[in-house]
């Protein structure tokens, strides 16, 4: 087989031959020969003509294109190889010709083209079709978590008997609340919203506020209301109209052993001497709580706040968090963390985590919902739990954060009457001794208080009722997502230890003034006095700063090693391309889970090999959280690396090595004087790609992360993604990522034209 | 000694690269129980399938699947085809022109799509595709076309010129030579450049996260990425790993039958112009 490359035409004039065997040879640049196409090669005199001639006989060149033994075409052939040798040696032709073209017949392709757009244009609108008609068939749908028990499935099996013309289809969605949140955001901006507003508390004043959400008023009768407990009617109210029906209620509260603390601590200074007196750590800390930077924290916190007289927000909507008692609350806080009352692990805990912990035996005392109750009774602590509301300061009043699910309507539902039907019944006591008996939720009809059934069940609930006296709402405000941000980011910061108490409330409350006075700045000037914006770089250079370089030091050394010829070698090369063929986003689950703590292999391996002593909460510090995430983009790129480094060894001549070699240089010399200078090009390629994509990285600390324990790994494109789908600033977002692209687009600019000389010397 | 030390190095690399794959499988086949349980082991003592059912059977993820196909498939053909079209005009161009024209392809190529959603999605709600494939093929092509005209002009240009003469002569019209002539005779690379747009829009994450805001039409990583829980506080760490498992083995298939052509790939387009 002969595959050749053309370099340059030859602009020939071929001369009849005289006598080669009496042939008559005609002009070879006839339309028969540029039919032939006949590609030659420079074959150094190695062929004959004839020998050429002999090879390229019956061959097919193209659908119309057959060179056919007649002698006066082989002739022709000879003929113009013999011209050609003559021609001069500079002048070259060098062509090229596959042997066994295929080709179906003659014609245009024009055909082909019509055939595939028409295709093509068929297949696309059945695509923009199809979905829109399969949304039909589910006209009220909502989104709620995994549905344990089958209660939700239990209450809409019911309505669908009731009501046979309505559909309600429950999506199941994460488990984290956030994350739902953002779902619902997205269809309402999207303009598919969700029918039905499966809402926690604090969704309402935000979706309200923009408009997404149809007034209840006329919808929800107030004989219904007032069954339901006042402070959960209460937040769903904003600006004066009604949005929101509580279906299931929730309170924060303390839960304790009563086997081994008979009177459980009611205030501050109580627990301080139950937790001097009883607690043994590590074995057993005495209390643990949420203290994750999420919106649980802010649950947590306010409870402490409120313990203390404080309050978030004052009656004319004024920020009271510069006070004393937001000091003394985040004081407090930080001392239960500071004095060992509860393990520093405490900071990854979400709910789950904390109720593993108490249920472990491992704490006295736990904060956390009505639903741990339920779980508790099936754990070997069942019976050795009891109820309070959670502890306050001395001489102030006790309180709970309100949490709870509601639903509303959306203001673009197509049929308002059904969903306002299902809302009535999923309040109703039927539908909620299900949730009640399937769920563990807590229902939101006070009546069910006094059900015989349920205090059969859950004699703990007269307790409950009792807590859930003490209920209180966390600020209604549109803007409470970015309040919940500032606080979570805080107070978190404060038990971490970045920040001082006092260092904190300043920062919270002019934080959050700010927010409420809302978005005067225009966009240049915000920029220059935008702190989180200072933050989010700082952590985008880190972790570019941090894994560039590592790609490209173990990328290197990847590829000096995969070059070296060995068995396997092609085993090698594919577990190299694992890495970097594999999902971003669901790889970083994998590395979230391999850096979990307890249940990680990093922590296990680590400990076991003796480099630590005790299991390390990687995701819940900074320093941590960066790591990891620079650890996991680094295991992801140093294939793509190696791989474009590795075709540039390839491409340097092994006797150019082996030259350096006999003239006495080792190893080291030969790379850093060859291997080197003649990698260059292909670094520079790959740093262009890695130091842009790493800049921009979304996916892998999205999954992983989240943007880190106090936004510590929070990068530029996260902080875009949040201003425009969670805080919904767009035009800010907007502004940035323009900021962002044009530098990015200017860098790889200057980069390229460094290296655009040597493409014209092509 | 030396082959000793040299196989180790072998080894390690080995293990480094493929570490985090085998955990998720040998995580994926332990029961809930031995999940978590202390202390940590590295293969299950029992070995169950329950969490690759639990995947299927408490979300759709076949559906997931089947939308992960549709989007990337339908972008993968679309991308080729535009390319073809594009690199075709780019080969008649001459090469300084056409270099010059492509430097700005790669300004394209490199743009990290996290910093393109919100106008990509702004686009799409006034087209009123969100929620739809097409959106999402749409992206994706535009998103791809640089780095695929990138690639299959630099294979266009392996071809002689002459060869599109001959065909003029033969009486073949433009469109022809591309379908008829270049494209069977630059069947590699193409099917390397489709490759790796495949796996590119496969992997994608944030676009499909933002456009497909509705469950039943999540694609794969944006599903494994949002799995849910057995209650409301619980992460499902056993399906997870599954999930994964179930995505990356099929991935890992794909690229050990093409590794060669994908590391041809990723080297002709990256250095060769």
């Amino acid at each position: 087989m002969f595959r050749l490359i053309v370099q340059r035409q030859l602009h020939w004039e071929p001369r009849p031959e005289k006598g080669s065997g009496g042939d008559e040879v005609h002009p070879v640049y006839g339309v028969g020969l540029m039919k032939a196409t006949l590609f030659l090669k420079k074959l150094r005199g190695r062929f004959a003509a004839a020998e050429v001639a002999a090879i390229l006989d019956g061959t097919r060149i193209s659908s119309r294109v057959r060179i056919d033994t007649e002698p006066t075409r082989r002739a022709r052939i000879r003929a113009l190889l013999g011209a050609l040798a003559k021609t001069p040696r500079k002048a070259f032709l060098l062509i090229a010709f596959y042997r066994r073209t295929r080709s179906k017949g003659a014609g245009t392709g024009r055909a082909l083209i019509w055939q595939g757009g028409v295709l093509a244009l068929l297949i696309f609108s059945l695509l923009a079709v199809l979905p829109v008609r399969a949304e039909a068939r589910h006209p009220l749908r909502m989104i709620g978590p995994e549905d344990v028990g089958g209660a939700w499935a239990e209450v809409i099996r019911r309505f669908h008997a009731a009501h046979p013309d309505i559909r309600i289809d429950y999506v199941s969605g994460p488990w984290s609340t956030d994350e739902r949140q953002n779902m619902y955001i997205r269809s309402f901006l999207a303009g598919d919203a969700y029918e039905l507003v499966y809402m926690d508390v604090v969704w309402t004043a935000k979706f309200a506020s923009r408009g997404w959400l149809l007034p209840l008023d006329e919808w929800v009768a107030d004989e219904v209301r007032s069954a339901l407990f006042p402070r959960d009617v209460e937040a769903g109210f904003y600006q004066g109209r009604f949005y929101r029906v509580p279906v299931r209620t929730d309170v924060g509260m303390l839960y304790y052993r009563k086997d081994l603390m008979p009177q459980p601590p009611r205030t501050w200074e109580e627990l301080e001497a139950a937790c001097d007196q009883s607690a043994n750590p590590p074995e057993r800390y005495c209390i643990v709580f949420q203290g994750m930077q999420y919106e649980g924290l802010v649950c947590n916190y306010l409870e402490y706040l409120w313990g203390a007289g404080g309050s978030p927000l004052g009656p004319e909507q004024n920020v009271l968090l510069d006070r004393d008692e937001n000091i003394a609350a985040l004081a407090f806080m930080k001392q239960v963390l500071d004095r060992g009352w509860a393990p520093r692990s405490v900071i990854t805990f979400q709910e789950q985590q904390a109720l593993e912990f108490f249920e472990q035996g491992k704490a006295l005392m736990m904060r956390n919902w009505p639903y741990a109750w339920t779980v508790l009774q099936r754990s070997p602590l069942e019976g050795k739990v009891g109820i309070v509301p959670f502890i306050h300061q001395t001489g102030r009043e006790p309180a709970g954060t309100l949490g709870g699910w509601g639903l509303g309507i959306a203001r673009t539902a197509q049929y308002p009457e059904a969903a306002k039907k299902f809302i009535e019944f999923a309040v109703s006591p039927e539908a909620q001794k299900i949730l009640h008996f399937r769920r563990g939720a807590v229902p939101a009809r006070k009546s069910l208080f006094q059900d015989e059934e349920i205090l059969k069940a859950s004699p703990h609930y007269k307790d409950l009722y009792e807590v859930l006296l003490t209920s209180r709402t966390r600020p209604i405000h549109p803007e409470y997502p970015r309040i919940s941000a500032i606080l979570q980011k805080h107070v978190s910061a404060v038990l971490v230890g970045i920040e001082s108490p006092q260092e904190a409330a300043l920062q919270m409350n002019q934080a959050i003034e700010g927010v409420l006075k809302g978005k005067s700045y225009s966009w240049p000037r915000r920029l220059f006095s935008d702190p989180d914006l200072k933050k989010t770089l700082k952590n985008t250079l880190v972790f570019t700063g941090l894994s560039v370089p590592f790609e490209f030091l173990l990328g290197l050394f990847f590829a000096l090693w995969v070059n070296l010829p060995f068995r396997g070698r092609s085993l090698m090369r594919l577990s190299v391309l694992v890495p970097w063929a594999l999902p971003t986003a669901v790889m970083a689950m994998v590395w979230q889970w391999m850096f979990n703590n307890p249940f990680g292999v990093i922590n296990d391996l680590l400990v076991r090999v003796g480099v630590l002593q005790n299991p390390l909460d990687w995701l819940s510090t900074p320093e941590g959280a960066m790591f990891a995430a620079v650890f996991a983009d680094v295991w992801k790129t140093t294939p793509f690396v190696a791989i474009i480094l590795l075709s540039g060894l390839q491409s340097i001549p092994q006797e150019l090595r082996e030259s350096l070699s006999i003239d006495g240089g080792g190893n080291v010399v030969i790379f850093y004087h060859l291997v080197l200078p003649l990698l260059m090009p292909f670094i520079r390629v790959a740093l262009i790609f890695r130091v842009i994509h790493a800049a921009g990285i979304f996916d892998l600390i999205w999954v992983l992360t989240k943007g880190g324990p106090a936004d510590t790994t929070r990068t530029l494109s996260l902080y875009i993604y949040d201003l425009a789908f969670r805080y919904d600033e767009v035009g800010y977002a907007l502004f940035l990522t323009s900021l962002f692209l044009i530098s990015l687009i200017l860098i790889s600019l200057l980069i390229i034209r460094s290296a655009a000389l040597r493409y014209e010397r092509v | 000694m030396k082959k000793t030390l040299f196989y180790c190095v072998i080894a390690s690399i080995f293990l480094y690269c493929l570490f985090p794959f085998f955990w998720a499988i040998q995580t994926a086949l332990k029961p809930a129980g031995e999940v978590f349980r202390l202390p940590v082991s590295y293969f299950p003592e029992t070995i169950s399938l329950e969490n690759v059912k639990d995947v299927f059977a408490k979300r759709p993820f076949g559906r997931y699947v089947l939308n992960s196909l549709i989007t990337a498939g339908g972008a993968t053909i679309l991308t080729i085809a535009g390319a073809s079209v594009l690199a075709f005009r780019l080969r008649a161009l001459g090469l300084r022109r056409a270099m010059r024209i492509q430097r700005w392809f790669l300004v394209g190529a490199i743009l990290p799509p996290a910093l393109l959603v919100i106008p990509v999605f702004m686009v799409m709600k006034q087209l009123s595709l969100v929620n739809n494939y097409l959106a999402l093929i749409l992206a994706y092509t535009a998103l791809n076309l640089p780095f695929a005209v990138w690639m299959l002009h630099a294979a266009f240009r392996q071809l002689p010129r002459e060869l599109d003469e001959a065909a003029l002569m033969d009486g073949f019209s433009p469109s022809a030579i591309l379908c008829r002539i270049i494209l069977p005779l630059s069947r590699p690379s193409l099917a390397v450049t489709a490759v790796l747009v495949f796996i590119f829009c496969w992997n994608e994450f944030i676009l499909a996260l933002s456009l497909m805001p509705s469950q039943s039409k999540y694609t794969v990583p944006v599903g494994i990425a949002l799995l849910s829980g057995a209650s409301v506080y619980e992460i499902p760490w056993g399906e997870i790993n599954a999930a994964v498992a179930l995505t990356t083995v099929p991935v890992i298939l794909v690229i050990a039958a093409l590794q060669r052509w994908i590391i041809e790939g990723l080297t002709a387009g990256a250095v060769k112009g």
